[in-house]
């Protein structure tokens, strides 16, 4: 149904950008986390969004019964990557995680980039919060033709 | 069947925006998706196709918006642009609406009177 696909559409963007919002908020937690259970330090994680493209003999299939597809133009979190860049090696001697010659490897992180990208994520979250605002609206005014009388 | 032409006429009129305003919420969700371009409706052809009624509407008759500027990431979602159209389209569905309650409304005094 169309007018509640716009609600589930923009759904699925608000919990891509909550998601987006969550690794960035673990990237910054651990800008300087040394230690992890795999060994070596924290390794900056990104999100990677992609759209759903269904296509139109899908879309039909879906209208005709509800298969619980996510509508086209959805957004989908497909995948969290690392980072490729390399860790920034500190001269810390005393430190228990030093290799034999004294340096730590530091997460590659910048806290400015990662503020940046949270703020980006809290915006897009509010537009699609009030893109859900608008589509409710719009529901309850053609509920409103039935008051007529 | 709608009861009457006009019925008819607004109810496809209501079904074009409610599409348009479909594509308007998926360009605000994609808007951080990379290689998204932005769709919109052409208001004429979606109009006639939902007019048509021997016709099977596979999808909503859309296009995509090429003249906007791209960014690096090769998305070009305009904002602005899209939170214009959205209250635009909110404006056209409620007058929609209007209408149908009038129409209704004037339905149901010709079988009071």
């Amino acid at each position: 149904m169309g007018i509640f696909d716009m609600m589930s559409i923009s759904a699925s963007a608000l919990s891509a950008e909550r998601q987006r919002a969550e690794v960035t908020s673990a990237n910054l937690a651990n800008a300087e986390t040394t230690h992890t259970d795999s060994g070596g330090p924290f390794v900056r994680k990104e999100v990677v969004f992609s759209t759903t493209n269904t296509s139109p003999f899908q879309s039909v299939f879906n209208r005709l019964g509800s298969f619980g597809d996510a509508p086209s133009g959805s957004v989908r979190l497909t995948d969290v990557i690392d980072d490729p860049a390399p860790p920034v090696r500190k001269y810390e001697p005393g430190n228990p995680d030093a290799d034999k010659n004294g340096y730590v490897e530091y997460p590659n992180i910048n806290p400015i980039t990662e503020m940046v990208d949270l703020m980006s994520a809290t915006r897009s979250y509010q537009l699609n919060a009030s893109a859900i605002n608008a589509a409710k609206q719009m529901i309850l005014e053609s509920i409103d033709i039935l008051k007529t009388t | 069947m709608a009861t009457t032409p006009l019925l008819q006429v607004l109810q496809g009129f209501l079904q074009v925006s409610t599409d348009r305003q479909q594509l308007v919420t998926a360009n605000m969700a994609n808007v951080d998706t990379p290689g998204y371009h932005t769709k919109d409706i052409n208001f004429q052809t979606a109009m006639q196709q939902v007019m048509d009624q021997g016709e099977l509407r596979l999808q909503p008759a859309s296009m995509s918006v090429d003249n906007l500027p791209e960014r690096p990431d090769g998305n070009n979602v305009n904002i602005d642009r899209e939170s214009m159209m959205m209250s635009e389209t909110q404006l056209q569905y409620q007058m929609g609406v209007q209408l149908i309650k009038e129409e209704f409304h004037e339905l149901l005094s010709a079988i009071k009177d």
